[in-house]
């Protein structure tokens, strides 16, 4: 009964789909409109005027500031939503227990209920992730010139926190979730774009305004530079607390 | 039309890959792979949005100081960064919902949980 | 004053930031959150009202966030029909103030859960006000998927027995529309190679070569959008959603949320009737005819609910039909109705959700025949409860009446009676559910001690209450200020681009 539902709405939709394709200016062609009105004059005079080498970056932070500033908000939003749900949810005895306890028993807890680790798993995690964090770093702070940028970063980093809380225990990912500190870290993203463009709109008279002049282009370097350490520790922090709550719950 | 849709194969690879997503959407039962067909269609879009911004024998537009053209065009490839972290968000909630749901009636098979209704 | 450019950034920003510092704000008071949203809300109230008197007194204006010329950087563009961030305030700072008693009647709410509860109030209010004011197709995108992911939670968080379950079949719907919505934005870009919503209008109206994909565009757009706003037949996700909600959430919701559907359908409208590539005949009828299916299935279904929340949820639908058919008839005075309706709906949603959302504070009921006689018991808020009542049906002098009344004009300046006729014929089915319910409140006994001896509800639940079913009489009074002003913008819609 279902199916052929299914697979009737779904022809429905795939035909004049495949039909619109191929209506659409054909693959590859240089002088299709994608690449000769506005991508052509961000590679022209992009990197100049937005001052990132990597074009994707400066377009991302620069040019469309405020779609990464609504990027963020909404990974942002949806830490808020699964803390909104998650918290504080008795329905089911076992529940109750793994989770009123939350605050101060929950690291005791999952000690001994967590799965036991490979030694080699363990070991090989803890000798890498230095160099996880090296990387991440890299990542971070190189996104104006070679692929990578805070997003990217911050998800290698959070995939750090998130192995180490696999080997070690999710008391290794205190700092990040449960600390007076955590609010700030989780709301880093946003608060950096809020900050970073009210600066802006004070040296160049426009919200997530990155002055170009000579005399302060450096500071335009340092503010992007900002943004990407803002956007990675805000998404670090809060894919590693989603991971944190899923986990307890 | 035909040439057109040879020409265009890719993008009538996002649409297959989009017609999946939505069948397994409407199809199946088990909550989350209602959601992971939801992911598919995500997915079939970004590629396709990504592919927009291909051009013939192109390079990453990066402008180190001896890069030649053609480049491929930035702008597809910030929208689909974009897109990717709003699709990594509401599969956290929608994860976080199966959670809760799991929790209160001990099953996430839609056609179970509509009798329990 | 109201010159000042920066306005335009502030709304948009202010209760994103806010909602940034909210969880900082709980830490340094655990009783803090509900006073620093409201405080948020103030100050974007203030910047709302600045860009509304901006745009009465000088017309459509643009800000551009980094200072790039519109196609290259993201535009944020003010017209008539962005005043709704107006009523987005007003009812956010209503529903946040009646939240601060409300949410501890809550079955599941813990208090450490109330900081995220008042963020994700801000980020829904913020998501809207940012859809309403940006004029970037990708940016439209974005705020799209703050509110709607925010709405998502929001249905989640009270912990109704089935809010869970509502809340996922929610976010399934909502979250494929997104994508549809979002290919669009690709096939509009791929044509056009522009986001920027004036840019692809004038681009798409000089288009050579196959239409097909614009066409497609249009589909997708309009099936995306008439999901977010509930039209029949894709409106199964909005009862259960809007009546699990805790009330002032399903004040937001239903008064708000699913207006910005119709908000997206405008600016849709605006892309296509500015591009002239084709005619929107074919568009017109079937949002006509979806547009009225709901407005009689949306009362049918209505007047056989016991539970009064679930009542108000299928009568959003109702009301919302009301609203697309007069997009549909694509006449001025049918377009100008439907415009004036979102906001005079939002208004009218919002006193009846907060009214009854009160009386379930008070009761613990929230099905007719448990809260019979409960009229005598908490008088005021019944008042507001029937000042509601009477502007949905649409009984002058209330808000209700002038919008539908041009919506009618619509329907027979456009050649279309028989869409007047069922404009009136949903009206009284309407009139026949909130009698049942003004009769359950008023002329019948109590069944229940809890009813008897209810009392009204504290200042904090009642003002708002109050506040909003006086305006839902003033805005009937004063029913022409509204209509002049969205004039121009109705006009400029209609037109082809340079027409």
């Amino acid at each position: 009964m279902r199916r052929p539902i299914a697979i009737a709405l779904v022809l429905l939709s795939a035909i004049p789909l495949v039909v619109a394709v191929a209506g659409l200016p054909a693959h590859g062609d240089p002088s299709a409109p994608v690449h000769t009105h506005v991508s052509a004059h961000y590679i022209e005079r992009g990197a100049e005027e937005a001052g990132a080498t990597n074009l994707v970056t400066g377009v991302l932070l620069n040019y469309r500031g405020l779609d990464a500033a609504g990027e963020v908000t909404v990974i942002f939003t949806a830490l808020i939503a699964v803390l909104a749900i998650l918290l504080g949810t008795g329905t089911t005895p076992e529940s109750t227990a793994s989770s009123r306890g939350a605050s101060d028993r929950r690291g005791a807890d999952r000690e001994s209920t967590v799965a036991p680790v490979s030694p080699i798993v363990s070991f090989v995690v803890r000798l890498l992730a230095p160099f996880i964090a090296l990387y991440a770093a890299y990542v971070i702070l190189h996104g104006h010139v070679t692929p990578g940028g805070g997003f990217q970063g911050g998800a290698i980093l959070a995939g750090l926190f998130i192995a180490l809380a696999m080997v070690l225990g999710t008391r290794a990912m205190q700092p990040v979730a449960r600390t007076a500190l955590a609010p700030w870290l989780q709301g880093a993203a946003v608060l950096s774009f809020v900050v970073v463009g009210t600066v802006g709109a004070f040296l160049t008279g426009f919200f997530l305004g990155f002055p170009a002049e000579p005399p302060l282009h450096l500071v335009r370097e340092l503010l992007i530079i900002a943004l990407e350490v803002g956007i990675a520790i805000g998404g670090a922090a809060v894919l590693a607390t989603i991971f944190l709550h899923m986990e307890a719950s | 039309m035909i040439v057109m849709l040879w020409h265009n194969i890719d993008y009538v690879a996002s649409v297959v890959l989009f017609s999946i997503g939505l069948y397994v959407v409407i199809a199946k039962e088990n909550l989350i792979k209602k959601f992971l067909g939801l992911n598919i269609m995500e997915t079939a879009v970004f590629a396709f949005i990504i592919a927009l911004g291909m051009v013939e024998d192109g390079r990453p537009p990066i402008m180190t100081g001896d890069a030649q053209g053609p480049f491929a065009s930035p702008l597809p490839q910030t929208l689909v960064l974009t897109g990717i972290v709003v699709a990594v968000s509401t599969t956290a909630l929608a994860l976080t919902l199966i959670i809760r749901i799991f929790r209160r009636f001990g099953t996430i098979e839609a056609n179970e949980l509509r009798e329990m209704e | 004053m109201y010159a000042w450019p920066h306005w335009l950034a502030l709304v948009v920003m202010t209760p994103l930031a806010g909602a940034a510092l909210t969880p900082i704000a709980a830490l340094l008071d655990r009783r803090s959150p509900p006073w620093w949203a409201l405080a948020t809300m103030t100050f974007t109230s203030l910047a709302a009202t600045m860009l509304v008197l901006r745009v009465f007194a000088e017309g459509p204006f643009s800000y551009l966030p980094g200072g790039w010329a519109a196609p290259y950087g993201v535009e944020l563009r003010f017209d008539e029909f962005s005043a709704v961030v107006g009523v987005i305030c007003l009812i956010g700072w209503m529903a946040i103030l009646f939240s601060s008693r409300y949410t501890r009647s809550l079955p599941e709410f813990a208090s450490d859960r109330s900081p995220y509860y008042y963020a994700l109030l801000l980020l829904n209010l913020g998501g809207m006000i940012g859809f309403a004011v940006t004029g970037d197709l990708f940016n439209l995108f974005v705020f799209l998927e703050i509110l709607s992911l925010s709405g998502y939670a929001l249905v989640a968080v009270g912990g109704e027995r089935i809010a869970e379950m509502a809340a996922f079949k929610y976010l399934l719907m909502g979250a494929v529309s997104s994508v549809l919505v979002l290919f669009a934005i690709g096939f509009l870009y791929g044509m056009t190679g522009t986001l920027n919503i004036a840019d692809v209008t004038a681009r798409l109206g000089a288009l050579e070569g196959p239409t097909a994909p614009a066409a497609v565009a249009l589909a997708l757009l309009a099936v995306g959008f008439v999901t977010k706003a509930a039209i029949f037949p894709l409106h199964v996700w909005l009862p259960d959603a809007h009546a699990a909600a805790p009330s002032p959430v399903s004040a937001v919701l239903s008064g708000l949320v699913v207006k910005l559907g119709v908000i997206g359908m405008i600016r849709t409208y605006r892309i296509y009737y500015g591009a002239g590539l084709f005619d929107l005949t074919v568009l017109n009828h079937v949002l006509m005819w979806l547009g009225a299916i709901s407005i009689v299935m949306g009362a049918f279904f209505a007047i056989f609910q016991e539970d009064v929340k679930l009542m108000l949820a299928y009568s959003t639908i109702s009301n919302i039909g009301y609203i697309i058919m007069g997009l549909g008839l694509a006449t001025t005075y049918g377009v100008i109705g439907a415009s004036v309706h979102i906001f005079n709906h939002a208004l009218i949603k919002a006193t009846l959700f907060l009214a009854v959302g009160a009386i379930i504070y008070r009761t613990g009921y929230r099905t007719l025949s448990d809260l019979r006689g409960v009229g005598r018991a908490m008088p005021l808020t019944s008042v507001a409860l029937s000042i509601g009542a009477i502007s949905i049906v649409g009984i002058p002098p209330t808000a209700g009446f002038l919008c539908k009344w041009y919506i009618t004009l619509g329907a027979f300046e456009a050649n279309q009676p028989l869409f007047g006729f069922v404009l009136v014929f949903g009206a009284l089915l309407i009139f026949v559910y909130y009698i049942r319910m003004v009769n359950a409140f008023y002329f019948r006994e109590p069944i229940h001690a809890e009813v008897t001896e209810a009392r009204e509800v504290p200042v904090s639940m009642l003002l708002p209450t109050l506040v909003l079913a006086s305006l839902c009489l003033i805005m009937g009074v004063l029913g022409r200020i509204p209509l002049t002003f969205i004039e121009p913008g109705v006009v400029r819609l209609l037109a082809p681009l340079g027409g």
